[in-house]
């Protein structure tokens, strides 16, 4: 079952057929990104989990390439290429080759080389109900495929960037706790830093230089630090300037006497994090949450709730549906909603198929702007394999 | 192929002058057979045994290929060659010299750097003033990315370097560097520091056994008579 082997060619080129006619019938044009994508973009926007996966190579003219680990963001490209401004609305599908490295070795469920086949709707601004179109589209061609008995996960990003934003705490720790969204334990870790006395996070900078600095007087901050590497005999090498050096240094400082995050809200965000729920009751969860907190992250979600009655008049099974606040953390380039379909036989960790929303791409792609994108996609030698049973 | 054991060793320097001296000091005597700027050699009294000298990073590739038997090399080109290592070689003795450590360092003057932590805050901003992410530069590129992804910092580009690594910042090519250090006089002749959390593997010569090698009971008898020789 296995693509690189191509035995499974005829039955997977099969299914690839229904998958794409229900695609194209929806409205997705069937498009052929390039496989061979330059490795400075591509790398640059994939995240760091799928990037330590890459399949990177240099050319014989010095070149860096990889091959696509997925088909999202040679989409992007393919799109920006068609249209330089990126905001032009598109619907595409594809079915084409994707290409991971596995640490712990290559297997029927994960291998190297498989095919992705799946759509992407782009430039739309109703964005619950392209969420819910996207998904929607996604279930009927699983089905067209002979696939009924699936579970589905959810997830929404955008509740989490609303919590971050609607908590009151400087810019810089909301700034910090953005950054590492994408990386749970980091996460948690500077959580607990943010709550913690400001000695332990710093002990090993000069203390009587870092009490000396004014964030408000960068000029000043500059004097002290150039006078400090003076006495101290250390040489100035590198491209970051004294300014950039002082800079952060008086920032640093600035944190050091900044009031710490109230472990209530800090508790909050945990709370947040932990909530697991089936699809329709997650909602009240996260309200109960806020309640005598005043954090007030209401349009998220009454944003949630829309896109959840948008499938289910679309005809999804959304008791079928686990919301996860967890869930979507693990791909950087998701913004909002997220699913994932799995089987019983196939387990969790091999879905067979998901996607999400990701208003950011396009631009770290080259837009001039964000602009409002989601998609989704099969893994079809794992549907194939659960559809035969 | 004969049935000969086929044991790599550094074919060059202190590394393989060390070599010869530690097996030597256990009773395994080696000598280089046929021209003295040869890369063959010989145990004496055992001998279906094959030496190969070869460079210290080919030790790895032959273990992990299974082209020798056994073999002496660093624990850091070890983890560098093979990202899952346990399951293809076996080490069976450290030998105690060529102890270095695999560091990551940045300029002395990053005052706001102690910790790999800092890097990560601090790149969103580096990137804004530069145009470009950090650059490491290292010939270390998996240790590299697999201390860094363990340290939730990501936003970073390799840069393969051969040789003067330490002089890649200084000189602007690189930001900061994972490489190899003793005792750390060539990190401070190029202003360099390495991070509080920054050492990645405290290494040293070990003789290492592979699991690729094709172990014929002959075969098998002369490692027990090299290990018994060396107290293993």
């Amino acid at each position: 079952m296995v693509a690189e082997t191509a035995r499974e060619f005829e039955a997977l080129e099969a299914q690839a057929q229904t998958l794409m006619a229900t695609f194209a019938s929806a409205g997705h044009e069937p498009v052929a990104p390039a496989a061979l994508q330059p490795a400075d973009v591509y790398l640059d926007v994939i995240g760091e989990a799928l990037r330590a996966r890459c399949y990177v190579f240099t050319d014989p003219d010095g070149d860096e390439y990889c091959l696509r680990p997925d088909l999202t963001v040679p989409i992007c490209r393919l799109h920006l290429e068609r249209h330089a401004d990126g905001a032009q609305k598109a619907k595409y599908c594809y079915n084409g080759s994707a290409f991971r490295f596995q640490p712990r070795g290559a297997n029927a469920a994960h291998p190297r080389e498989f095919r992705q086949c799946g759509i992407e709707s782009i430039g739309s601004s109703d964005r619950e109900l392209n969420d819910a179109n996207t998904l929607a589209i996604m279930l009927e061609a699983l089905k067209a495929a002979g696939l009924n008995d699936w579970t589905l996960r959810i997830g929404d990003l955008g509740l989490f960037r609303a919590l971050l934003s609607a908590i009151d705490m400087p810019e810089r720790w909301r700034e910090r706790l953005r950054h590492q969204l994408w990386r749970p334990q980091a996460f948690r870790e500077e959580l607990v830093r943010l709550t913690e006395l400001p000695a332990a996070q710093s002990s090993a900078m000069p203390e009587e230089l870092m009490q000396a600095l004014d964030p408000e007087d960068v000029e000043g901050a500059q004097r002290h630090v150039a006078q400090y590497l003076d006495q101290n005999h250390v040489e100035l090498i590198g491209v970051r300037t004294l300014e950039e050096i002082s800079r952060n240094l008086a920032r640093i400082a600035a944190d050091q006497r900044a009031e710490r995050l109230p472990v209530a809200t800090a508790n909050l965000i945990e709370g947040y994090i932990g909530v697991n729920a089936p699809a329709r009751a997650a909602g009240a969860r996260v309200k109960d949450l806020m309640r005598d907190t005043g954090v007030d992250i209401s349009p998220a979600l009454e944003s949630y709730h829309k896109r959840l009655q948008l499938l289910a008049d679309l005809g999804v099974d959304v008791t079928r549906a686990e919301f996860s606040a967890e869930f979507g953390r693990s791909l950087e380039y998701y913004t909002g909603f997220v699913f994932e379909v799995s089987v019983p036989d196939l387990g969790k960790r091999s879905p067979v198929a998901g996607g999400g929303r990701y208003d950011g791409l396009m631009k770290l792609c080259g837009a001039p702007a964000d602009v409002p994108a989601v998609g989704g996609a099969i893994h079809t030698e794992r549907l194939l394999k659960a559809v035969r049973g | 192929m004969t049935e000969r054991l086929q044991l790599a060793i550094p074919s060059k320097g202190r590394l393989m002058e060390q070599s010869i001296e530690v097996l030597g000091e256990g009773g395994v005597t080696v000598r280089k057979t046929g021209n003295e700027r040869g890369y063959r050699g010989e145990i004496e009294g055992i001998d279906n045994v094959e030496v190969l000298f070869v460079s210290a990073s080919e030790v790895a590739w032959y273990l992990k290929t299974g082209k020798a038997h056994l073999g002496i090399t660093g624990t850091d080109l070890i983890h560098e060659r093979m990202t899952d290592w346990e399951t293809r070689v076996e080490i069976i003795k450290p030998l105690g010299f060529g102890h270095a450590d695999v560091v990551v360092a940045v300029p002395d003057c990053w005052l706001d750097v102690r910790k790999v932590a800092h890097l990560d805050e601090l790149a969103g901003s580096f990137r804004n003033a530069h145009g470009r992410w950090f650059r490491v530069a290292t010939k270390y590129v998996n240790l590299a990315r697999q201390f860094f992804v363990g340290h939730g910092f990501n936003d970073y580009r390799i840069v393969e370097s051969l040789g003067a690594t330490e002089g890649t910042p200084a000189a602007g090519t690189a930001d900061l560097i994972v490489d190899i250090t003793t005792t750390g006089t060539t990190l401070r002749a190029n202003a360099l520091r390495v991070l509080d959390d920054g050492i990645i593997l405290k290494s040293q010569a070990n003789l290492i056994a592979s699991n690729a090698a094709d172990w014929t009971p002959r075969i098998r008898e002369a490692q027990n008579e090299i290990n018994s020789r060396l107290g293993v």
